[in-house]
């Protein structure tokens, strides 16, 4: 009965309703919009920085972290081979890369310029896709004294794809090394900052270079970002003298971006919630004031506070639940189409590329765009029904 | 047949053992004391730029110094600890030594100072000895890889015993620095061959016996005394 | 104890604000009401008939004095919590009908019903009666904006006949009708107050339901200015 009377009364001014609908219809829609957004970016970025750069979890000697040499690969890995044998047995991970990061100094005869160096297996790096090729070539396991450098490096180098460079670093015992180098390809990553200092070199170049036979790190890449998880667990279970560290811990610019895009619509979101709470509870509010004959009817009949309160609660649940599904129906719709547009963004901070607009559509999502408009005009219809239910009788009866 | 036995007769006594006592006349012709202080002028010259510096160092035995910066005045103040292993730089402004890194050694005036202060007899081995002109040409091996130069070519007068030129090799075998001594080894002239047109002159003067105490070469007791 | 009266009052005073004044709308009135009684209040515009008539109807509460309704005294409980008295033993009857516009004229019947929970069979029962007593079958399905001003009044007879109240409460039942209509209005009411027992108190300033109650109290400023039967007015118009 409650609720024939809630959806009756909600017909009842069909205009006012329209427009208190469109209300929530717009909250719901933004959330989905802005949150399958939010979304895709965090899902792009946390893709593109493990595929790209970090990889799942990065597998190192024990200690590693704590280690405070000067000496660097003090705490390399040693015995790499049977390491990544172990590891790659499990099914779920798709390939393990070892790495090594080095600094040094690069001269091209006239000047020099320090270097960070990612000392990579060439086949491996060529799957991880990280850098755009601007010119010359990609690395070969053939040659283990050719390097690719960063675009910003090599026009301070003035060096172009087939010119030499001299790269100069401390061995792993502490003398000096250096070795000539050919510049195989020039590339770039979209961060300016870094392509002033990069290299990428054949880590079997660097072991020459470094005198060593260790390397920094394992990169494990899964099949399955979820499989992150239980798959480091597996892997710490099996083996000893490792410490592995997840994509999560490693990976600190993506959390900056989550955090600042939940700021920024955590902040819109209390906008949009504040609105659809003032105009619905507004239009409730009038709907009582227009019904006070009524409510005086009812309360006169019987009707007892509660009972009334529940009346116009429920017709705030029941715009809620309405708005909340055309909601979802039209966020849902409008993000297909969007989808479909491939609407081109510019490039974010630091970086020299646009990318596509896409709107991710996760049940979370989803669920949590239905809820919010529910919850709102639930909430807002509380206020309202609380005015209807304390009304006295006789002032109400003899309202116009 | 005669020459040759006469060249074998000259040449055998030459190896090793003998490059060990030449690379000890070496070193006592650049330093005969154990504790000292020196003043150094330092002209570096990068292309068309020259820039001035003078030091002040205090050193005891083969592996420790410190250096007092005197000139620029910009400079004035800092001081630089160099231990066989390590390196450590005190700025006024900072309340604590903070410690370079091999790799910042690789930059500036403190991979000079490695060349500088190179101890022939006592980080390396003579490998070979040969002769050329009125000189020996000695190939040098450095006794332990945490040594910053693998490899040194050193030429040495046969009268004075005083070095001439040294070729300073790394691991790979790679050229990196050349040094030409003149003055009784007091000018030392460095050349980096990986820049063309660096080049860097040391000059030593007032070479004096100087009690210099051993606590004076900790990194806490850096700047303060 | 258990009396004849549905009603008594005794030195019920009451006032109210108007603005920055007080206003005296009632001042000691004694009155009983028995069952079965067919009572109007009659009085000019003004007079506190409405007044008296929200008090009985326990929708507003008398400054002093005592109300007893139905053997309960209700005189210091609060109206809120006389909601269920209300439900269960009075039936209101307005001037402006004052139907749920959303709901049909079975549904406005029904809605007491609802309200005592009774169960499905039964309401479909009773709302089918009353339908018949009041002569709307027709006009079940129809919502009130679609029904004349004689056919609104007998849902809302209808609806505050439903749960067979002890007491039923008219103010000014026949004001928004017209004279024919008001005719069968009255004629209905007193056939369900002798068929039923049920007692009705009017308040009223139409002479034709003065002249058919069976008992009239006349109020004069707030006060019981005096009573009649029938019988002595049928005298006096003799």
């Amino acid at each position: 009965m409650i609720i024939k009377l809630a959806l009756r009364n909600i017909l009842r001014n069909g205009r006012r309703s329209a427009i208190t609908l469109t209300v929530i219809v717009f909250g719901a829609v933004g959330l989905i919009l802005f949150g399958g957004y939010k979304a895709r970016t965090f899902y792009g970025l946390r893709e593109s920085t493990i595929h790209g750069r970090i990889g799942h979890m990065q597998v190192f000697k024990e200690g590693y972290a704590r280690s405070q040499s000067a000496k660097p690969l003090d705490r390399g890995l040693d015995d790499v081979t049977s390491i990544r044998k172990e590891i790659e047995r499990d099914r779920r991970v798709k390939m393990t890369a070892a790495q090594i990061t080095l600094m040094g100094l690069v001269s091209n005869g006239d000047k020099s310029e320090t270097f960070i160096a990612t000392a990579v297996e060439p086949a491996k790096d060529h799957a991880m896709n990280s850098q755009r090729i601007t010119s010359g070539t990609d690395l070969t396991d053939s040659e283990s004294d050719a390097v690719m450098v960063g675009k910003g490096l090599a026009e301070s180098m003035h060096v172009k794809p087939g010119d030499y460079l001299t790269i100069m670093t401390t061995t792993t015992s502490g003398s000096l090394n250096a070795m000539d180098v050919r510049v195989a390809g020039i590339f770039m990553t979209g961060v300016k900052e870094f392509d002033e200092r990069a290299v990428k070199m054949p880590i079997a170049g660097a072991q020459l270079l470094l005198q060593t036979k260790k390397v920094e790190k394992l990169l494990v890449f899964l099949n399955n970002t979820d499989d992150t998880a239980a798959v480091h667990s597996a892997i710490a279970t099996r083996m000893r003298g490792i410490e592995i560290k997840e994509w999560s811990q490693l990976a600190p610019f993506y959390h900056q971006v989550v955090a600042l895009y939940n700021g920024i619509f955590g902040f819109l979101g209390i906008v949009v919630f504040a609105i659809v709470v003032f105009s619905v509870a507004n239009t409730i509010l009038m709907s009582v004031f227009e019904r006070t004959r009524e409510i005086g009817t009812l309360m006169a009949m019987g009707t007892t506070r509660g009972r009334l309160r529940a009346m116009f609660v429920a017709e705030g649940v029941g715009i809620g639940v309405i708005g909340g599904i055309l909601g979802l129906a039209i966020g849902a719709l409008l993000a297909m189409l969007i989808n479909r547009g491939h609407v081109m963004l510019p490039p974010p901070p630091g970086y020299t590329v646009g990318y596509r607009l896409e709107i991710m559509m996760q049940p979370p999502v989803l669920i949590t765009a239905f809820l919010v408009s529910f919850i709102t005009a639930t909430i807002s219809s509380i206020l309202p029904a609380l005015k209807a239910s304390r009304m006295k009788i006789v002032d109400a009866l003899g309202h116009i | 047949m005669k020459r040759l036995l006469l060249a074998l007769a000259i040449a055998l006594p030459m190896y090793a053992g003998d490059g060990a006592a030449i690379l000890a006349k070496v070193d006592a012709a650049r330093n005969p004391l154990n504790s000292f202080s020196v003043d150094v002028a330092l002209t570096s010259t990068s292309g068309s730029e020259t820039e001035s510096s003078r030091f002040r160092v205090y050193g005891k035995g083969s592996d420790r110094s410190v250096v007092e910066f005197v000139a620029p005045a910009t400079e004035k103040g800092k001081f630089l600890l160099m231990l066989r292993d390590a390196m450590w730089i005190y700025m006024p402004a900072t309340s604590r030594p903070i410690r370079i890194s091999p790799l910042q050694r690789l930059m500036g005036q403190a991979s000079n100072g490695d060349v500088a202060r190179t101890n022939f007899a006592v980080d390396y081995n003579a490998t070979a000895v040969a002769t050329e002109d009125d000189q020996w040409v000695l190939d040098l091996a450095a006794k332990d890889p945490s040594i910053a130069y693998a490899r040194i070519r050193l030429w040495v007068d046969k009268k004075s015993s005083e070095p001439t030129r040294a070729d300073f090799y790394v691991v790979s075998g790679k050229l990196i620095k050349r040094a030409h001594y003149a003055q009784h080894a007091q000018r030392v002239e460095i050349e980096d061959l990986l820049r063309t047109g660096n080049r860097t002159v040391m000059q030593f003067t007032n070479l004096a016996a100087h009690d210099n105490p051993e606590k004076m070469f900790t990194k806490d007791s850096l700047g303060k005394w | 104890m258990t009396s004849n009266h549905v009603i008594a009052l005794t030195g019920v005073n009451k006032t109210y604000p108007l603005g920055r004044l007080k206003v005296r709308a009632l001042t000691d009135i004694n009155l009983s009401i028995g069952r079965g009684d067919f009572i109007a209040l009659a009085g000019p515009s003004g007079s506190g008939k409405t007044t008296l008539l929200n008090l009985i109807g326990c929708i507003d509460k008398p400054d002093d004095g005592r109300i007893i309704v139905d053997d309960v005294d209700v005189t210091r409980i609060p109206l809120h919590r006389l909601a269920s008295l209300r439900r269960d033993t009075l039936g209101f009857i307005f001037q402006t009908f004052n139907l749920i516009p959303v709901l049909t004229a079975y549904e406005n019947i029904e809605y007491p019903l609802l309200l005592q929970n009774l169960p499905r069979r039964e309401r479909d029962a009773r709302v089918r009666r009353w339908l018949r007593e009041v002569d709307i079958e027709a006009q079940a399905k129809q919502r009130p904006d679609q029904l004349s001003g004689g056919q609104r009044q007998r849902v809302a007879i209808a609806r505050a006949m439903v749960t067979e109240p002890k007491l039923v409460l008219a103010d000014e039942p026949t004001a928004n009708l017209d004279s024919d209509t008001a005719a069968h209005i009255l004629d209905l009411l007193a056939e369900i107050n002798s068929r039923t027992n049920t007692t009705f108190v009017f308040s009223t300033h139409d002479p034709s339901l003065i002249a058919r109650a069976e008992r009239v109290v006349r109020i004069k400023d707030g006060r019981i200015a005096g009573q009649q039967t029938a019988d002595s007015r049928q005298q006096e118009v003799a």
